[in-house]
């Protein structure tokens, strides 16, 4: 019985305490004041926690400027994101099954090309186009839906939707686009609040593109200016994980959101409204 | 519904030309300049023939950068997806708090890779970092992590040891596929949990396995760009120097695009080699029945 005890619960918990290890240290090496002399034993609590860091932020940097223009970006990039994977999804679904499983294997080879394969010619394509310290291309990933694997959930959650529904709403006069819309996308609301959790936390992370793309400073989103930050204060501790905390803040909250669905007991299923949630 | 499969492919477009135009296009327009002498600065590069091959071939920064990546590569996807799965297996079945155990373990998926970074930083620091700090908790005097070009590899691998959210998922999903009743029946043939997983599990799950592993590849290939970029720039002695951090010098800051073009067709065969070998592996094995 002990034994039983320790596998399913003391094992998950040491593991679940050793991944949650990272964003705490985070957390605690943000509320140790400026000057004190760095710890030199393992500080599991913070000794004296302030706030002091956060305050010192914007004061060495213009945060707000970096958190609206991040901010910008993803509500652009986050709904164009969500458009072009659930009408991709929707696409699949329409196929015919043998269509379908061809086109699912091309996904599959899309999810093994490394962008780091195109960084360069897409760069010049972009130079050409006079697109560069703009927003535009940080929208490319949105149109690629960010990763083959949002499609993949969308094309999963949309079998779900049963042909003689289709069916049924095509006879009566409905046009494909309204089918998808008012038929197919209230079915999957669970998925797509999933793609967006996770489009969210892709382009609010996206640090390469605006390091390529963007060169004016009042351009930068937030990725850039924490580098910024490091490079004009390498040894601030306090305030670089304040920096740290501010830009892992809003991934974990929308995440939280989206945990109900995506680590559910069984995932597939509360993809598809109604499944087990 | 003969109008079917139009109105399918018409759905598919959007998502077709963006594929086309950023993915395709870009890709193939890499082997053009590659025989080039565009720096990125001019409109107008001239066809040099076979120059950057030579250069190529020439290049002791080059030969650092492949050992970094292989290195890297051959730590760094092992242990990756060895915590993927066994931790997708282990807190796959349902129990009271399950999801939150979960939850845990994909946190640190969510925080951006320059926030990791940053943090891992403060992690692997010699003095006051919480790892060695750790390690003196057990009585070892600690590394000096980044410094050393050994151990600086290592905690880069270190540092991707913890965002696996996505693996993490997709062994979930998988394992909740497989069939209860083959677990009953084994179970009554009294067949333990070591058995279980060594003669159901991972022969069932098999096919997912291998997608991971070569899915890890590629992306532990690139995914190193941000960690390198922000902890190490290549140091020290090139240790870190991995294949996207080379080509970004070379093509953003060294204004070397066609030289950069060339090594970007390097990584995608080097890619394809590792892959290759993973699969020749695999029906070797049989690991796919």
């Amino acid at each position: 019985m002990a034994w039983r005890w320790i596998g399913r619960f003391a094992v998950p918990a040491l593991v679940a305490a050793v991944f949650a290890a990272p964003l705490w240290f985070m957390v605690v090496g943000s509320l140790r004041p400026a000057g004190l002399p760095p710890p030199r034993t393992l500080e599991v609590l913070p000794a004296a926690p302030t706030l002091a860091a956060y305050r010192r932020l914007p004061e060495l940097m213009p945060l707000f400027t970096y958190l609206a223009n991040s901010a910008l970006v993803v509500a652009l990039a986050v709904p164009v994101t969500v458009l072009v994977a659930s009408l991709t999804g929707f696409g699949l679904r329409l196929l015919t099954p043998p269509a379908r499983r061809r086109m699912i294997l091309g996904l599959l080879a899309l999810l093994l090309v490394p962008v780091t394969a195109v960084w360069a010619t897409r760069f010049e394509l972009f130079r050409l186009a006079g697109a560069v310290d703009t927003y535009v291309p940080l929208l490319a990933p949105a149109l690629l839906a960010v990763s083959p694997f949002l499609v993949l959930l969308y094309a999963w959650s949309f079998g779900g939707v049963p042909d003689s529904q289709l069916e049924a709403a095509r006879l009566e006069g409905a046009g494909w686009l309204t089918v998808w819309r008012r038929l197919a996308l209230p079915q999957v609301r669970p998925a797509t609040l999933a793609v967006a959790v996770l489009a969210f936390t892709f382009h609010w992370s996206n640090f390469i593109d605006p390091l390529l793309y963007l060169h004016s400073g009042d351009r930068y989103t937030y990725p850039l200016g924490l580098r910024f930050l490091l490079l004009l204060n390498p040894t601030d501790w306090p305030l670089l994980m304040a920096g740290c905390v501010i830009a892992t803040a809003p991934c974990v909250v929308v995440f939280l959101l989206a945990q109900r669905i995506l680590l559910n007991d069984s995932p597939l299923s509360a993809l598809r409204y109604g499944g087990p949630g | 519904m003969s109008r079917r499969p139009l109105t399918a492919w018409a759905f598919l477009a959007p998502y077709a030309v963006a594929v086309a135009l950023l993915i395709l296009v870009p890709a193939l327009l890499n082997v053009g300049y590659a025989g080039t002498d565009h720096t990125g600065l001019t409109r107008d590069p001239r066809f040099v023939g076979l120059a950057n091959v030579r250069r190529l071939l020439d290049d002791s920064f080059l030969v650092d950068s492949l050992q970094a990546s292989l290195f890297h590569v051959a730590l760094a996807v092992p242990v990756r997806l060895v915590a993927a799965v066994g931790l997708g297996l282990l807190l796959a079945a349902p129990r009271p708090g399950g999801r939150w155990f979960r939850t845990a373990v994909y946190l640190p998926t969510v925080i951006p890779d320059v926030a990791l970074a940053v943090l891992f930083l403060w992690v692997l620091n010699p003095l006051y970092g919480p790892l060695n700090q750790l390690l003196g908790l057990v009585g070892h005097p600690g590394f000096t992590w980044l410094a050393d070009p050994t151990t600086a590899r290592v905690g880069v691998v270190l540092m991707l040891a913890f965002p696996i959210g996505e693996g993490f998922v997709v062994v979930l999903a998988a394992r909740r596929m497989l069939n209860g009743r083959l677990y009953e029946a084994a179970a009554l043939e009294g067949c333990g949990p070591v058995g279980q997983l060594r003669r159901l599990t991972l022969p069932l799950l098999a096919p997912v396995l291998v997608l991971l592993a070569v899915r890890d590849t590629i992306l532990t290939l690139q995914v190193n760009f941000v960690p390198a970029y922000v902890l190490t720039d290549g140091r020290p002695a090139n240790a870190t120097l991995y294949l996207p951090v080379y080509i970004f010098d070379q093509v953003f800051e060294f204004s070397g695009f066609a030289y950069g073009s060339l090594i970007t067709i390097l990584l995608m065969l080097v890619t394809a080699a590792v892959i290759t070998v993973q699969l020749v592996m695999v029906r070797r094995w049989r690991v796919l029945r």
